[in-house]
């Protein structure tokens, strides 16, 4: 029971990488997009679903609490910085993504663009930096306490914030060459200020090589670490060589078939969480001090009581969930026209 | 530094933020539900028109409601682990089925919401509203339900120091949870309306010329105050009977206090077990700024002639009285929160035992860093609340239709893909 609710919370999480991950690519290119209206235009094709995106995280922490009780108190005290400086992202985006259309003033909405940005990068590279410090292990004591946040500060950690910032900006750039208007198809022109679909393809592509660079070079760095060695098993190469396959497909894609190019990076963004679920099972929190205090699934779960509980209150409810999400992903389908409704 | 004052003092920073906004997200979508339905039934464009002037109102506090909510949930990990390690086991649940249950159908419905406008059928973007609505209040619901238990633990064992669930419907028939639930929701619901009344008041003082909209906006407003009311007192009250006999430190009487220490000492060695004395006071605070909104019902007369527009003066005493229900609240929290005080759950584990090991630095960094963050957006969020009210229900860019020039309803620069 134990295994299906971790499988649960890995689903949760990687959806929310996926669906979280391309309001941040698209938050991080904003910087590139100099107008109000180019970057309007760019927020329109997050738009409907924004709010329903970061609840799949919300959601996460909710299961991970629920079901996973030791687990949350000792990953989130024990990779504290990492995670502080997510949060603090996804705070930022949240906030700046529905209010930076709130003023009237040019020079304010810029500013609130600026934390979109800020926001944005900050929760790739703080959740990076989590999967990161996951897969190197914690120096997690018996008592359940993790000793400091030195342990954080290694250059494999720091590359996997890297990899994932490269792996959101590249599925931004997907999602945005599936959104937005594509003149060729005998549409309404589009304005000549606004990137259209083509561009944005063109801009995924050339990433892509950016994005495998960084994913070769945390991988070697993982190799190099004695930590990550011996925290993470050989399982984590599948979900590894479906990353640089996914990528690659991306590249091959992007120009033609934006729709199979936005799955592949979609891919792209499960398996980060693939890598530490697999790499590190049965344990979920490895510690570096003493193999004693490392903490399985089985460990780290709530007690059956509990887990029958939420089996009987939350696992019906989950359709449902999906259900409505499918239904606005469906309601709000396609490229966003001149009809599209405008919010942010 | 010793890091417990510092994750004490963060987490009540964090909720009494959070609390400001999800109390205007409850109240107000509970009027928004009333008036979207006045639209589908009746049809007329004043009711759309308020759907959509207070819907945006509505949306920009949502915003901080969910910031500040996700910086608690993580805050439970970051700053309080012992919480999750002794007695995650059943205080986890509620939580849990919050965020399933709850906050994840409300955000996806609300996003809807947002954009379905001119796109759904109105029944079904009628019915995406209360959604919205029933969701938030199943939040309240398992929130309230989550800190009862940490009020007064019930449907629980122990087992090797830590807490087993043994009774998931204890935790809502417990005494510290039905009464504190009616308050809080009346609360939120009398917080909505005065956030209506005040804000129409102020803009009716400025003669504007969406005279209908606004005063049909202060009168629904007060009457929402007078009603929200009297179960806001009523379930108030009732909690001195039900709190004192959980709590007996927080409000109970002097023999019954004096029982309580001796019990705790002997339990759990010497300690100062008695809440501070701020707590006690702010409870006196917040009943007098009841007994001041209760007074809500003199201004329903003064409709009569619409004397209440013509006098002025009445509209000045609505728009003042906009901080009151803040302020009540929030030192309703303080005799919650700070009269059970030294206890993270009472009479179970202390504030001490629940922190987390983290250095005192650490925890430093993170408290000024994610006050100053809550902060800045609190107060951007309330200036942009201020300047949207005072552009007054013109055309919100909230369910604009497509068809309208944007240019000629609005100051607000074009749509980008508009053409």
């Amino acid at each position: 029971m134990e295994l299906a609710w971790y499988g649960l919370l890995g689903l949760f999480f990687a959806a929310y990488l996926v669906l979280g991950g391309y309001d941040y690519g698209v938050g991080v290119l904003l910087s590139g997009l100099r107008g109000d209206a180019e970057r309007r235009a760019a927020l329109t094709a997050v738009g409907p679903f924004f709010l329903g995106n970061e609840v799949w995280l919300v959601a996460s922490v909710g299961i991970l609490f629920g079901a996973f009780p030791i687990l949350e108190g000792e990953l989130l005290s024990g990779l504290y910085p990492a995670v502080v400086a997510a949060v603090a992202g996804v705070v930022l985006v949240t906030v700046a993504v529905q209010l930076r259309g709130r003023p009237a003033r040019l020079a304010a909405r810029a500013a609130w663009d600026r934390a979109v940005i800020a926001g944005s990068a900050l929760a790739a590279l703080g959740w990076g930096a989590v999967l990161g410090g996951l897969l190197q292990g914690v120096p997690l004591r018996a008592d359940g306490h993790v000793d400091g946040v030195g342990h954080l500060v290694t250059p494999f950690v720091a590359a996997c914030a890297l990899t994932l910032l490269t792996l959101v900006v590249v599925h931004g750039a997907t999602f945005l060459a599936l959104r937005m208007p594509a003149p060729a198809g005998g549409r309404a022109p589009v304005d000549g200020a606004i990137p259209s679909a083509a561009r944005w393809a063109r801009l995924a592509r050339r990433l892509v090589p950016v994005a495998l660079g960084a994913v070769v070079v945390t991988s070697l760095l993982g190799f190099l670490s004695a930590r990550v060695t011996a925290a993470a098993g050989a399982l984590a190469f599948v979900p590894l060589a479906v990353l640089v396959g996914s990528l690659l497909a991306v590249r091959a894609l992007a120009p033609r078939r934006p729709g199979w190019a936005f799955v592949a990076s979609s891919v792209a963004l499960v398996t980060p969480v693939l890598v530490v679920g697999l790499g590190l099972y049965p344990n979920v929190l490895v510690s570096t001090v003493d193999p004693a205090a490392t903490l399985t699934v089985a460990e780290a779960a709530a007690a059956p009581a509990t887990l029958e509980l939420l089996n009987w209150l939350a696992v019906p409810a989950i359709p449902v969930l999906i259900g409505f999400q499918a239904m606005s992903w469906w309601v709000f389908r396609g490229r966003v026209d001149g009809k599209a409704p405008i919010y942010w | 530094m010793d890091p417990l004052p510092l994750a004490r003092l963060q987490f009540a920073t964090t909720t009494s933020i959070h609390f400001l906004f999800v109390l205007v997200t409850l109240g107000l979508v509970t009027l928004l539900v009333y008036l979207q339905t006045a639209s589908f039934v009746t049809r007329k464009p004043v009711y759309e028109r308020m759907v959509r002037f207070w819907g945006s109102i509505y949306l920009i506090n949502y915003v901080l409601g969910i910031a500040a909510g996700i910086v608690l949930e993580f805050q439970f990990g970051l700053n309080w682990s012992g919480l999750s390690r002794y007695i995650g086991n059943v205080f986890g649940a509620p939580l849990a089925l919050e965020t399933l249950l709850a906050f994840f159908l409300e955000s996806t419905l609300l996003g809807m919401w947002i954009f379905g406008w001119h796109r759904l059928r109105r029944g079904v973007h009628l019915a995406l509203l209360y959604g919205v609505a029933i969701t938030a209040y199943v939040s309240a619901f398992f929130i309230m339900a989550a800190n009862a238990w940490l009020q007064h633990p019930v449907g629980y064992e122990i087992r090797d120091g830590v807490a087993y669930l043994t009774d998931f419907g204890a935790l809502f028939t417990n005494p510290t949870f039905t009464m504190a639930l009616g308050h809080v929701v009346s609360a939120a619901v009398l917080t909505g309306g005065m956030v209506m009344a005040g804000i129409s008041a102020w803009l009716l003082l400025r003669r504007t010329p969406d005279y209908e909209l606004l005063r049909k906006s202060l009168w629904i407003g007060l009457v929402t105050v007078t009603v929200a009311g009297v179960p806001l007192m009523g379930f108030g009250f009732a909690q001195f009977g039900a709190v004192g006999a959980v709590q007996p430190t927080k409000l109970g009487d002097e023999a019954a206090k004096a029982a309580a220490v001796a019990d705790f000492t002997a339990r759990f060695g010497p300690d100062e077990y008695l809440p501070p004395v701020w707590a006690n006071a702010s409870l006196g605070f917040m009943i007098l700024i009841g007994f001041t909104l209760a007074w809500a019902f003199v201004m329903l007369p003064l409709f009569h002639r619409d004397w209440i527009v013509r006098l002025k003066f009445p509209l000045v005493i609505v728009g003042l009285s906009i901080p009151l229900p803040f302020l009540a609240s929030i030192m309703g929290w303080l005799t919650r929160e700070g009269g059970r005080q030294p206890w993270a759950a009472y009479g179970l584990l202390k504030v001490d035992d629940a922190v987390s090991g983290v250095s005192g630095g650490v925890m430093l960094a993170s408290f000024l860093g994610f006050t100053a963050l809550l902060l800045a957006l609190t107060v951007a969020n309330w200036l942009l609340i201020a300047k949207r009210a005072a552009r007054g229900a013109g055309d919100p860019a909230l369910g604009r239709s497509l068809d309208t020039d944007p240019a000629a309803d609005d100051a607000r620069p074009e749509p980008a893909l508009a053409r």
